[in-house]
């Protein structure tokens, strides 16, 4: 670990301007040595840093095969880690300590962890469907539903121990549950004891006053919340920021909640006290989202209905631009936004082109949650704090963004089907063989999240997010299994554009115009269009109306697609009493990987190739690239039961220059969450840039750009992924 | 009744408020030399030849009954022009992009479905449709026609015309339209006529007639290096659209090198190839110079 103290002469000058630009030079350090190291590639920008090279983890396995499972097995390695975790401390920042190594995928620094899932648990029989339709099954996955912080915030560490003492003697047939949890608050407790000590030892050498106060503050406010609740917005934050680093340490859990509702009271009452003053309380935000960047929300309504946005709303943007790195705050958007709010988010997204903020649609995601049948005070409180991804804080598990259906992969089962009879052929019949093989994927993908939720906790109990939910602790059984108020599960497909394009290609050239017969066309996918005249069949097949092109053939079909889709996952709930699956389109980076399992399509896509990412249309879907025709697409398609189907947009800089050019697109997204989105991603980038940023990512350390649903510094991706971002943004931007 | 349409771009942020559809039609009555749209100098559909994106499969020597498209001795493609009927049998039979047609004959209905797909971002920003070119007088009962359904759907409407045709054409769509969007390229008689092809006599007497009618209009110059990017143009410019009094800006438009790709599709000499804009510094003075006339809000575009 690099050595913070007396970095800076006595009389150096230390406001919290500049103690944040030092904060942030120090972020392009650690990035610039975690792009050089794999566990650190392609993901979310995560805020941790590189751990001591000396420091290595050694497990205690709790199974022959060497590895930790359960209860047992991940209390006392989480302890274990925990209490032996290195102590980072930078006295310029104000909080104390970061994150290091997730436990879900240990490297180099501790390779005993063995195989993800228990391999007591086998479910060998759903494999070979899962295989065959190319489903991401979700079984094993960790975390992707949020908790609510309110808890943790009100009780502090020691509020929760009682909580588990007082709920363990009502149900002592639970006791393991209750020992691990124990053991895992009094791990993290460790951790704090360790910093407060770190703290002190350092404010005795650290030379610069202004840092060795704050040092100082860092061992009071640790030893303040060590037990007890948090009562300033500094010590809240501190908290946050615990257990956020101890929450990814568990299983890298990002879901953070309504930042500007939570923190705002802490912020008052400093004020009221007279302990706090405005710019202080930027800097501690610019702190809490520099420890972690995890998915906030800001701005919609609360479960009755009034408006959270306030003037510490603004603040959290301008904590956010202060610090302008990665971040996932989104700002929730209904049609009473306060307009001068939108407009400054609007600004600071051209302003830093760091991809933050995102937006979220909130009519149609309260409308479409509603139709599963729950209040819209419910519906109120569901957040965006995940990829693409809502939840009820500490209410709801999920599985979000953890199960994915390959609808590409489900078109070519069916279009092999087809193609082994005898004719005649037609887009009708492979339209019914698509729909028997989706309905099937989907029993099948319901089955694998059945399975899951059986035997979880055998493998990998939720023991952080356990803590801030409503349910676990008091009836002693975990989220997976039992402890959460709803089961609303993620079901996703993806590659929706590469089956309609596919579909509205074949519709096309092969029924309308005749071009081509379905023998020829259907050979040339079997050869990867290498066969002589292969090219041109491709590019006539590639250059048919696409999805994204405005109420084109491919248009209509990915409206049937999804709205075929969304009936089949809603009916299989019904064989599920007390489980809701609900639909979404999304592919997160699993783009490279879906693609990889399905040959050439009636598209035009060469074997293997990248699906088209989430709902978006496949690149080059317009001639004008218009965001309006796109867009317009998107919204067609939403699933419409309160997941999403994002749109992810690649801008260029000049868009957004001027008062008016900011005023239009922030038109652009009222228009866009009007017409029935869910949630936008915006990414500001410069096509010439971003050209020369992937010939040498070095030269562009500060360049972050939203990979999907998460930010990323672009030099921490690999060449594969960066193509995909160079692709996106060089066609639509 | 049909008109000849280059292009329906939409989420077109540049060509008046709001977010719009701008809807390129075909045909100019001027020929300047620096167009960076040179397609729509002819009303006729063009055929634009792409060679980097040919893949050599021959389907437009087959397609094409005028003998226009040949195979050369070494297997090449050859292009005749001369022998080019534009019929685009060859540019429907080439999908690898090589051969386009430029130009495609459109209802109103068919504009009209297009640019209604987008009818609630005009709403919500303020926005709404353009009708831009070539020159949007040069299919007048088109262009009226079009305006007419725009405006019975509620859609809010804007010309950018060149403003040289007889004022009748004008004054016909008037009533039609919201907002009169103009250029002024040189003011200098003799040097308009050099690098456009017409005199500019019409164009400024029309000028004035817009500024009569009472229908907002904005004025712009394309500031092109070597032609009109002197001081004293643009300050003579600045000047005359101050005495027509009224407009709600002056626009310096800097010149736009994005044509030249164009210019090679359609085989034409393209006088201003290799030619940059104007740089940050000359604009600025350029804007300053615009800006001494009073009461003039002035922009660079």
């Amino acid at each position: 670990m690099v050595n913070r103290i007396n970095i800076f002469q006595p009389d150096a000058p230390m406001s919290y301007d500049d103690r944040i630009k030092i904060l942030k030079e120090r972020k392009l350090e650690e990035t610039r040595v975690k792009s050089t190291m794999k566990v650190y590639q392609d993901g979310d920008d995560y805020g941790s840093i590189p751990a001591p090279e000396t420091y290595q983890f050694h497990c205690i396995p709790n199974h022959e095969n060497g590895s930790w499972y359960g209860y047992d097995g991940w209390s006392k390695n989480f302890y274990k880690l925990m209490t032996e975790h290195p102590v980072y401390i930078d006295p310029v920042d104000a909080f104390t300590c970061r994150w290091m190594f997730s436990m879900i995928w240990f490297d180099e620094k501790s390779p005993d962890k063995g195989l993800n899932w228990n391999p007591n648990f086998p479910y060998d029989d759903l494999k070979p469907e899962q295989e065959l339709y190319g489903i991401i099954s979700g079984i094993g996955s960790d975390a992707h539903f949020g908790g609510d912080y309110r808890i943790g915030l009100s009780l502090g560490w020691g509020g929760i121990l009682e909580k588990l003492a007082f709920y363990r003697k009502k149900h002592p047939e639970h006791a393991e549950f209750y020992d691990a949890e124990e053991l895992v608050v009094h791990g993290v407790q460790n951790w704090i004891s360790h910093a407060i000590e770190e703290s002190e030892r350092l404010a005795r050498v650290e030379r610069h006053p202004v840092l060795r106060e704050n040092l100082l503050q860092m061992a009071q406010v640790n030893r303040n919340i060590l037990n007890g609740a948090p009562k300033t917005m500094r010590e809240a934050c501190q908290w946050v920021c615990w257990f956020n680093m101890a929450s990814r340490t568990y299983n890298r859990d990002g879901a953070g909640f309504q930042l500007d509702e939570v923190l705002k009271q802490y912020y008052d009452a400093d004020m009221k006290e007279g302990r706090i003053t405005r710019d202080e309380a930027i800097f501690y935000i610019a702190c809490l989202l520099l420890n972690d960047p995890h998915y906030y929300q800001i701005g919609g309504t609360n479960e009755n209905g009034d408006p959270l946005l306030s003037e510490f709303s603004y603040m959290v943007l301008e904590g956010a631009d202060k610090l302008d790195s990665a971040c996932n705050i989104t700002v929730r958007v209904d049609e009473n936004i306060d307009r001068k709010f939108l407009n400054k988010a609007v600004d600071y997204l051209f302003k830093n082109k760091n991809g933050w903020p995102r937006f979220s649609g909130d009519e149609a995601l309260n409308r479409g949650f509603m139709r599963l049948g729950y209040p819209e005070s419910l519906a109120r409180q569901r957040i965006a704090v995940g990829c693409h991804w809502m939840s009820l804080p500490g209410m709801e598990y999920s599985l979000n963004d953890c199960v994915k259906i390959n609808s590409a992969k489900v078109f070519e089962v069916a279009m092999d089907e087809m193609m082994s009879h005898k004719g005649p052929y037609s887009t009708q019949l492979l339209w019914d063989l698509y729909q028997r093989h989706m309905a099937r994927a989907v029993e099948v993908t319901a089955e694998g999240i059945a399975f899951h939720l059986r035997y979880q906790q055998y493998n990998e109990p939720e023991l952080m997010l356990n803590l801030i939910s409503h349910g676990p602790i008091e009836k002693g059984l975990d989220m997976t299994c039992g402890g959460a108020m709803y089961y609303n599960l993620c079901m996703d497909g993806s590659a929706i554009a590469t089956v309609a394009d596919s579909f509205g290609a074949l519709q096309q050239r092969v029924e309308e115009e005749k071009r081509i017969d379905w023998e020829t066309l259907y050979h040339h996918l079997k050869t990867d269009f290498q066969d002589k005249g292969g090219e041109l069949v491709r590019q006539m097949l590639s250059r048919s109306a696409r999805y994204g092109g405005g109420n084109t053939i491919s248009d209509q079909w990915a409206v049937k697609i999804s709205e075929s889709y969304s009936n089949q996952v809603r009916s299989v709930s019904q064989k599920y009493p007390g489980y809701q699956f609900i639909p979404g389109w999304f592919s997160w980076s699993n783009t490279i990987v879906l693609g990889k399992q399905v040959g050439a399509t009636p598209n035009g896509r060469h074997a293997f190739e990248p699906i088209n990412h989430g709902a978006n249309p496949h690149p080059g879907f317009r001639k004008d690239g218009a965001l309006t025709a796109m867009s317009n697409s998107i919204c067609a398609v939403q699933p419409g039961y309160g997941n999403t189907a994002p749109v992810q947009l690649e801008l260029d800089p000049g868009m957004g220059r001027g008062e008016e050019a900011v005023q239009k697109i922030a038109d652009y997204i009222m228009t866009l969450f009007e017409q029935g989105a869910t949630l936008l991603n915006i990414n500001i980038v410069n096509g010439q840039q971003i050209l020369e940023a992937d010939k040498d990512p070095s030269k562009y350390p500060n360049l972050v750009v939203r990979v999907t649903g998460f930010t990323a510094y672009f030099c921490s991706l690999t060449p594969e992924f960066r193509k995909l971002v160079v692709d996106r943004i060089l066609i639509q931007g | 009744m049909k008109g000849i349409i280059t292009e329906i771009e939409r989420f077109a942020l540049k060509d008046g408020p709001g977010i719009r559809t701008t809807v390129f039609f075909k045909g100019c009555n001027m020929a300047c030399k620096w167009c960076h749209n040179p397609e729509t100098l002819s009303v006729r559909p063009q055929l634009m030849i792409y060679p980097d994106k040919c893949i050599g499969c021959g389907a437009c020597v087959e397609a094409c009954r005028a003998g226009a498209r040949t195979l050369g001795k070494n297997g090449a493609l050859q292009y005749d022009r001369t022998a080019c009927k534009h019929c685009g049998a060859c540019a429907a039979n080439c999908f690898s992009g090589a051969l386009v047609m430029s130009g495609k004959e459109m209802t109103v209905e068919e504009v009209m479905e297009e640019i209604l797909q987008d009818r609630a971002y005009y709403r919500n920003s303020g926005g709404g449709v353009t009708l831009s070119g070539g020159e949007v007088s040069t299919q007048p009962e088109f262009a009226l026609e079009l305006l007419q359904a725009l405006k019975k759907e509620g859609i809010s409407t804007a010309i950018e015309t060149n403003l040289h045709a007889p004022w009748s054409v004008y004054e016909r769509m008037l009533p039609f339209l919201d907002l009169v969007m103009f250029d002024i390229k040189i003011f200098d008689e003799e040097a308009h006529r050099r690098w456009t092809g017409v005199s500019n006599r019409q164009i400024l007497e029309n000028a004035k007639k817009v500024a009569a009618s009472g229908k907002p209009y904005l004025v712009r110059t394309p500031v092109i290096p070597g032609v009109n990017d002197t001081e004293e143009e643009i300050g003579s410019i600045a000047n005359y659209v101050g005495t027509l009094g009224g407009a709600q800006y002056y626009e310096l438009l800097l010149f736009n090198p994005l044509g030249e790709s164009k210019y090679d599709a359609l085989q034409m000499d393209n006088t201003f190839a290799g030619t940059r804009p104007t740089g940050e510094e000359g604009a600025a003075r350029l804007k300053w110079v615009a800006a001494q006339t009073p009461g003039l809000s002035v922009r660079v575009g």
